[in-house]
């Protein structure tokens, strides 16, 4: 047999695997990721301790990277993934249908890799945007930065908040199938919640996509 | 010739261990170099071949289905008995082997029914061992029920689908075997002519149903485990593809066939609907446990069944069998139906079904207990009447289902070709003239697993079998022929459709040869069975190409040969004048109605021997003794 | 009721497929699908025409031979119905159905509505079994089997091997077939002793053959005619992961 890891690389439930895995840690970044941002409807102060402490953290470059990992990961095993299962059926149907009865396909499902792929786009800007955009300090403390100001800076700007709004509402239509699919690909399986995960990855998708998307919409009409 | 069933002599009990220790044996290292032909991957093929391929043979294993996996014995509903007695209710091997000879209308052969039973108790072992699995108790052995009017409960079963987890438990052992190597998987493929070299069994001519193109295949000994010839009658509970072709070309080349006439019809399917009805679907016994048959007492009774009250209704098995009321044997049950529909009191639009009522099974046990023991049933029943069997009674006929007849075999389970041998439906040996329910499954595997790994090398260890190449000059005479007869289907051109003339034939069988014959309805039969053949070769339309999947062309093939094998089932009809098991002759029955057997003249297999097509062929007999159960007259009253 | 076909047909595996157009005349609500089929073959053979090839062998839904696509849905519009199983009155006087034969790398089109489902044989011969000879097996009820444990393993061995999984999947997976057997044999105690190498040798096996990975989407599970639940895809993924972890194999 081949090493376990080149098998991990390599075979369709190997793929599934990874991406699952990647995409569950991503999601679980995700909600720190609100759950730190929501700060900012506590106001200025509150938001600038939070990010200093967070950027102000040694282990902050080690977690960028593990981060960056994940989604370098996860990108790459779903697009190759992507391609694979397009070879496996070379001729496409003339006519293909909705099954319905118990079928989870959704329009979320069915754009996967579309919703995956503008996601990515959009965090390249979001990452240049504030980790690599305009530097203010504080008042109080020049050694902290005023990422509170950035972002008010960035939302004060109609084109950007609808921007954010539509990427952070495709984050949220990629969630709402990467969720339960996550589960389903790293084999979580329960005779009751297993179905209740599908009605759950739809609620913390609103969640959280709504979260996200509150943020540009507060600042914009709140400043 | 004589007919030799070379059963071993002793106590019944030690016939099978004794004849195991006296056959000979093949030497492990020897084994790779016999080849054996498997034709056929039901339970009695998959398990023969994987069962050789474990021993270390070079098996070719055989099949018509895309896949070893969908050969019929999948459509097994109910179960298959096993004298394992867990429920300690008195089961025992004897009892097993008595209820069996006796259920056969004392038309089998002891020695081989005492073999079955006693393997019996092995075939559950080992399916459990593949991971087969079977319904459990709650604490985690084995469950059984009582199905077919056995009075214990022997019956081991997979829900509704025994047959399909038996069979993918074979075919999953033969997967290791193609696996390893031992085995080769060639599926598409249809056998159309045995070879015989020194007359032997040396090969088989296969058609590629793929490519249309015709293969050599050499062996040492072949095995025909291809099932019953059923669908001879056209409706049966068979598969569409079941056929008797495999049979029928081994019969042409010598190999007898015996008892054609048993057939059995099994009382509980579904009725036919119309014209373009291409099967009919069985609803398992098991549903005779707890329905109530019963038809109006009235002739041309137009009342929809709710609203025929208590005394217009008549139980007939009740009234007539008070000891076994519904769950008398399959035979019994069928004719009764069949009597009461002559009578005119049949229901449904063709006047040709009775119904079987749940109404007091549900007031007594609820609907709940009803829908767990047989929802999936109700649920086949309405998908295809578009009825619904919790509110209305189902209605039920006979339907042709299982033949107990086939190519004659000793007890090593080998035809009057030497090498040839021939396991499971397709074979006469263990079921008289009437099986009975969840045995077809025990025989099967008991013949594939358990007997011909032993006879079969007693066979290979004491003959000799000079090297045969495909390139021998009885391989291109079979190839030849099978080819002239390829050729002679697409040249005709007629404008009839084989199904058409099948249908045809069956209709023929079906009212002349079917639940109740007379010397009148057979001899009817005989005078047309000819006309249609005739009619068949004339006027068949076969088109499309020869050198590629053609199933019409496939059919075509099979037709010619119900066409020239309808004939034998006839004639063996007619010359069986006693009734038995599941063949009744009008002229044979008690006062009461029951079959009367005539112990006297018919003892014996009749073992019919090819003379040509349209040839009488000629019959040869094999006496039936019995020592261990006396016979008597089979009553259920 | 007279129902318009549009169906595949395709003369060999290397000949080029097309549509073309059949009316089926008479048609009888009580009929199958298929004897609706048979109905039209009937005509073509006697105009001397080769008939549509489809694919079918038991006709009461349990050999798994019958399927193709009906108007883009496997096995056609029932739940838990194989198309030998749907009947007519499904359909009304008039319509249209377009007639597919599943299509995957996997399943070459060998004619008409038949395809090559040998690629499900050779998963099962990676492993898809116990490596019991006959003979040795001890008495059936030394090893105890729990109710919920047999009929849990009973609801994944009631797969048909139709392939209509891989036919409604969108990425012509077969992880719901494969799933199935590993699901039986990893619930039961006589399949423990194999789980490791079962679960990697069939999964590797249905890879070599073309198939897709699965996307969780479920469309199989909503044409099985056994309604197989992906449940069983989730075992067999858990199965795998684990086998990662602790094969010593």
């Amino acid at each position: 047999m081949s090493s376990p890891i080149r098998r991990v690389l390599s075979s369709t439930v190997g793929t599934k695997l990874l991406i699952g895995l990647t995409g569950l840690a991503l999601f679980v970044y995700l909600i720190i990721h609100l759950a730190g941002n929501a700060l900012i409807f506590a106001g200025q102060d509150a938001f600038n301790v939070y990010a200093h402490a967070l950027i102000s953290n040694p282990l902050i470059i080690p977690l960028e990277i593990g981060l960056l990992l994940l989604f370098l990961v996860h990108i790459y095993k779903a697009i190759t993934n992507y391609v694979k299962n397009l070879a496996a059926r070379p001729e496409a149907y003339d006519k293909k249908a909705y099954a319905g009865h118990t079928s989870r396909k959704s329009v979320a499902s069915s754009t996967m890799i579309v919703t995956g792929i503008i996601v990515a786009v959009f965090l390249i800007i979001h990452v240049k945007q504030f980790k690599f955009g305009s530097y203010y300090q504080t008042v109080a403390d020049a050694g902290v930065r005023d990422l509170y100001r950035t972002e008010i800076e960035v939302f004060s700007n109609p084109f950007w908040v609808a921007f954010y709004v539509m990427a952070t509402l495709l984050v949220g239509l990629h969630l709402r199938h990467g969720i339960a699919s996550g589960f389903q690909s790293i084999g979580f399986d329960h005779p009751m919640y297993t179905r209740r995960l599908t009605m759950w990855s739809l609620v913390l998708a609103v969640i959280i996509s709504g979260g996200l998307a509150a943020i540009p919409v507060w600042v914009y009409f709140t400043h | 010739m004589t007919l030799d069933s070379n059963v071993p002599g002793g106590p019944l009990a030690e016939k099978w261990d004794r004849h195991r220790f006296e056959s000979k044996l093949v030497n492990p290292a020897n084994r790779r170099r016999y080849t054996i032909i498997v034709v056929g991957t039901g339970l009695a093929g998959a398990s023969a071949a994987s069962s050789l391929g474990e021993l270390g043979y070079n098996v070719l294993s055989f099949c018509i289905q895309d896949s070893p996996r969908r050969a019929h014995s999948i459509a097994a509903q109910g179960g298959i008995n096993a004298a394992k007695n867990y429920q300690n209710d008195g089961d025992s091997i004897h009892r097993l082997f008595y209820d069996t000879v006796k259920g056969g209308d004392y038309r089998s052969r002891e020695a081989n029914v005492y073999r079955l039973a006693q393997l019996s108790v092995n075939i559950i072992d080992q399916c459990v061992a593949q991971g087969v699995p079977f319904a459990r108790e709650y604490g985690g052995m084995l469950d059984n029920r009582s199905f077919g009017g056995a009075q214990v409960s022997r019956t081991f079963y997979a829900r509704g689908q025994t047959g399909q987890q038996l069979l993918l438990g074979a075919y999953q052992s033969l997967m290791r075997q193609v696996e390893k190597g031992t085995v080769r998987s060639l599926p598409n493929r249809e056998m159309l002519d045995l070879v015989l070299v020194n007359g032997q069994a040396r090969g088989v001519i296969i058609r590629n149903l793929i490519t249309g193109e015709l293969e050599r295949y050499a062996a040492d000994a072949v095995l025909l485990c291809t099932g019953g010839y059923g669908t001879a009658y056209y409706l049966s509970t068979n598969a569409v593809g079941s056929n008797v072709t495999a049979s029928w070309r081994a019969h042409k080349r010598g190999a007898y066939f015996a008892n054609p006439c048993f057939t059995q019809i099994h009382p509980t399917c579904i009725p036919v609907s119309g014209s373009a009805q291409s099967k009919l679907t069985l609803m398992s016994e098991s549903l005779r446990n707890d329905g109530r048959v019963w038809v109006p007492k009235n002739p041309g009774e137009r009342r929809p069944p709710q609203q025929i009250p208590e005394e217009d209704r008549d139980y007939y098995l009740e009234r007539r069998y008070p000891s076994f009321g519904n769950l008398v044997p399959r035979d019994v049950a069928s004719r009764n139906a069949k009597a009461v529909c002559d009578e005119g009191r049949g229901v449904g639009e063709s006047g040709l079904a009775v119904y079987l009522d749940f109404a007091d099974a549900i007031k007594r046990l609820g609907l709940e207990v009803i829908r767990g023991r047989y929802g999936n049933l109700f649920d086949m029943y309405t998908k295809i009447t578009d009825e619904d069997p919790y509110r209305l009674p189902m209605r039920i006929y006979p339907a042709i289902h299982y033949t107990m007849g086939g190519l004659w075999v000793d007890y090593n389970l080998m035809s009057t070709i030497p090498g040839l041998h021939v396991l499971g439906e397709a074979n006469f040996s263990d079921h008289g003239a009437n099986r009975l329910g969840a045995s077809a499954l025990m025989q099967g595997l008991a013949d594939g697993y358990f007997v011909i790994p032993y006879t079969l090398a007693h066979y290979l260890a004491g003959s000799t079998l000079p090297a045969v190449s495909v390139d021998h000059e009885a391989f291109r005479e079979a190839e030849a022929g099978v080819q002239g007869q390829i050729d002679r289907l697409l040249a005709v051109k007629g404008s009839r459709t084989p199904r058409q003339l099948h249908r045809e034939l069956g209709q023929v069988l079906w009212d002349n040869v079917g639940m109740a014959r007379s010397e009148a309805s057979l001899r009817t039969a005989l005078a047309r069975i000819p006309q249609l053949r005739e009619e068949f070769w004339q006027n068949v339309s076969v088109p499309g190409p020869k050198n590629n999947l053609n199933k019409n062309l496939e059919y075509a093939g099979r037709v010619a040969d119900y066409l020239e094998f309808a004939e034998v089932l006839t004639l063996d009809a007619l010359h069986r004048t006693e009734s038995c098991g599941g063949h009744f002759r009008d002229e044979s029955q008690t006062p009461d109605g029951e079959a009367q057997r005539d112990d006297e003249n018919f003892s014996y297999v009749a073992a019919w021997e090819f003379q040509g097509v349209g040839k009488a062929p000629a019959l040869h007999k094999e006496p039936l003794t019995f020592e261990y159960v006396k016979p008597t007259q089979r009553s259920y009253k | 009721m007279r129902i318009f076909l549009k169906v595949w047909r395709q003369a060999s595996p290397d000949a080029q497929g097309r549509f073309v157009d059949y009316t089926a005349e008479d048609v009888s609500p009580d009929m199958s699908f298929l004897e609706m089929l048979d109905v039209v073959n009937e005509r073509l053979i006697m105009q001397g025409e080769d008939p549509i090839a489809f694919d079918s062998d038991c006709r009461e839904g349990i050999c798994g031979t019958c399927g193709f696509m009906v108007s883009g849905i496997a096995h056609g519009p029932d739940p838990g119905t194989t198309v030998c199983q749907l009947h007519m009155r499904r359909f009304k006087d008039g319509m249209r159905l377009t007639l597919e034969p599943w299509r995957a790398r996997a399943f070459q089109v060998l004619k008409d509505l038949v395809v090559d489902r040998s690629a499900f044989d050779r998963i099962i011969q990676a492993g898809g079994y116990t490596s019991v000879n006959v003979g040795g097996a001890p008495d059936g009820n030394a090893v105890l089997v729990g109710k919920t444990a047999s009929d849990k393993a009973m609801d994944s061995a009631a797969c048909i091997g139709c392939g209509a999984c891989v036919a409604a999947c969108k990425n012509a997976s077969a992880a719901l077939f494969t799933s199935a057997k590993i699901s039986q044999m990893a619930l039961l105690p006589q399949g423990q002793v194999e789980r490791f190498q079962r679960v990697v040798k069939m999964v590797d096996r249905h890879d070599e053959e073309g198939f897709g990975s699965c996307s969780n989407e479920g469309e199989c599970e909503a044409v099985c005619p056994k309604e197989i639940p992906i449940t069983n895809i989730a075992r067999m993924n858990r199965e795998y992961f684990r086998a990662l972890l602790f094969s010593r194999d």
